[in-house]
């Protein structure tokens, strides 16, 4: 049902990358700093518009729809940095993640504090963002993109500046959200621990192009993998 | 239906804002009674019109953090709707004053289309300038009176249709009655689904965007329902005063006024667009009347009335309210 085409004709950051995601599959889209991972995640959620090529979800063509549109079509993401803002607290950041589909703020209310809980969050609703570790932070932000109801979610490296234990926790919390809400995942990240044991495919990034797909124990073995991102040294240690 | 309910729900208040509001109110229904002298009552008037103009501007302003500096072109198109009206057609205000809103709103989102490409300081360049431009046309504009203004003509006898009376009483509990439907309103609205949608705009557009929340078309609406409410306040401005001029509805200045008082009160909360009327309105007006009398002082009122405006918005920037609840949650 997702099913993604992307073809970039002369752009520099991604240069004719394509692939195709299936319905409930977890992917994981790795590769060096500058390989053009998060522009290919902007130009499919709408922050940039190809320069060519195009996006399609659903059998639906979204090329160049705003981020709103995305959204509405189904598609959450979340950020690398959460902008640490006090205005609200962690409940009405979340609310207004499920106001994307309702108009009465009860109803809101209450899918909010159902998703929060099920982050194990329910503790901390009345407080505000800054007032939480980092990694609660990235938990709301999850939250808030869950409350959005998507169907496919993009997380953009979710795990940076976590430590072990709260990476674990929120691998655990990846993996849950997967299984009991049949989402679609696409996890762009650094951190190996993070996307090897979860992603059920991987997709490597290398100057905008693609350079290998495959699942994460194939991946791992491919030389080119290997010399653009692993390194010389990782590979040789195997 | 939930919207209604909400608007009349203040139990997320504390205990004390509770009381100090229904005081409040109880004050502002019996203040005619109390003997006050005419003048304290145009100050009244004053503050609970600049409320309602700052509630207005709050919407888009304070909840949409859109600094917005064009306001008196609605006001001024709903004064000039109400006198055109009356002049030409001698149509009542409890009509001409609903056409003026309309009109306002349609304006509104005719120039809140390309308005809100902008972002940041270009946008309040921006609402200065279309507010200038508008009065400029009607400064030139020979048909509405130009420079000049149009006076309404008067008539003989008090007219509750046309609003007019003698007493300055009924003008005051008229403003009072928009004053608490505009509280009504803003307390329904900051807890409706635009008001969230323009918290997370302020806060983080880019993530609002990625949250299904079409930014422009929020800001948008924002924006008219802020013109709306002044328009409405325009409109009474030409009935209180009987005589409109483009100076006198339009000017920067009033833009900058209204913009001033919610901003200095605290914009985004229900209460901020009223402490700063309250506060700003009389300090204006008694410090215009007691300096401004004396040879040689004139000018001081200004100097006064501003430098206290730099001192609140240095200590916290989001002003009166803002320092009343930091005080508070030091005390909790």
């Amino acid at each position: 049902m997702v099913d993604l085409v992307k073809d970039f004709g002369g752009l520099v950051a991604n240069n004719r990358v394509s692939f195709h995601i299936n319905q409930g599959e977890i992917i994981g889209l790795i590769g060096p700093n500058g390989a053009g991972k998060t522009t290919l995640f902007n130009c499919i959620v709408g922050y940039h518009k190809p320069g060519s090529g195009r996006v399609i979800f659903k059998g639906k063509d979204i090329t160049g729809f705003k981020p709103f549109m995305t959204n509405r079509e189904g598609i959450g993401r979340t950020f690398q940095l959460m902008k640490v803002t006090t205005g609200m607290n962690v409940l009405e950041n979340v609310m207004i993640g499920a106001f994307c589909r309702t108009d009465h703020r009860s109803t809101a209310k209450k899918e909010a504090a159902e998703i929060l809980e099920f982050l194990g969050l329910g503790e901390v609703k009345e407080y505000h963002l800054n007032e939480l570790p980092i990694a609660s932070q990235k938990k709301v932000g999850l939250a808030r993109a869950l409350a959005t109801k998507p169907e496919l979610l993009m997380l953009d490296e979710v795990a940076s500046g976590l430590n072990p234990k709260e990476t674990e926790e929120l691998v655990n919390a990846i993996k849950r959200i997967h299984a009991e809400r049949k989402i679609t995942l696409i996890l762009i990240e650094h951190i190996m621990e993070v996307v090897m044991p979860i992603s059920q495919r991987v997709i490597v990034l290398d100057s905008g192009e693609k350079i290998a797909e495959g699942l994460p124990t194939e991946i791992v073995k491919i030389e080119r993998v290997i010399k653009a991102y692993l390194g010389e040294k990782y590979a040789k240690g195997l | 239906m939930e919207t209604l309910k909400d608007a009349f729900d203040f139990r997320d208040f504390s205990k004390t804002e509770r009381i100090v509001f229904g005081l409040f109110t109880l004050f502002l229904l019996i203040f005619p009674w109390l003997g006050a002298g005419s003048f304290v009552k145009v100050v009244l008037i004053q503050f609970l019109l600049f409320s309602l103009f700052g509630m207005g501007w709050n919407t888009i302003g304070g909840y949409g953090g859109q600094v917005e500096l064009g306001k008196a072109q609605y006001v001024g198109i709903g004064a000039y709707t109400v006198a055109l009206m009356m002049v030409w057609w001698n149509i009542p205000f409890w009509v001409s004053m609903p056409m003026g809103v309309l009109i306002a709103i349609g304006y509104s989102f005719i120039i809140g289309y390309p308005l809100f490409r902008l972002k940041g300081h270009y946008f309040a360049i921006a609402t200065i300038c279309t507010s200038l431009v508008l009065q400029d046309v009607f400064i030139n504009w020979k048909l509405v009176g130009a420079a000049k203004g149009i006076e309404i003509p008067i008539r003989e006898q008090p007219d509750f249709l046309y609003m007019q009376f003698k007493s300055d009483t009924y003008y005051y509990y008229f403003i009072m009655i928009f004053f608490f439907v505009a509280i009504l309103y803003m307390n329904g609205f900051r807890k409706s689904k635009l008001g969230y949608q323009l918290r997370m705009i302020k806060d983080d557009e880019e993530a609002a965007e990625s949250l299904g929340i079409d930014a422009r078309w929020c800001k948008i609406k924002a924006y008219s329902i802020a013109s709306a409410f002044v328009a409405v306040g325009g409109g009474f401005l030409t009935v209180y005063n009987f005589y409109i001029d483009p100076y006198s509805v339009m000017d920067l200045d009033l833009s900058i006024k209204i913009a001033l008082m919610a901003m200095l009160g605290g914009a985004g909360s229900l209460w901020g667009p009223i402490i700063g009327a309250a506060f700003l309105v009389p300090l204006d007006r008694f410090l215009g009347s007691w300096l401004g009398g004396h040879k040689g002082l004139v000018g001081l009122d200004f100097m006064i009335y501003s430098t206290l405006i730099m001192f609140v918005s240095a200590y916290q920037p989001r002003g009166i309210w803002g320092i009343i609840e930091q005080f508070r949650r030091k005390g909790a």
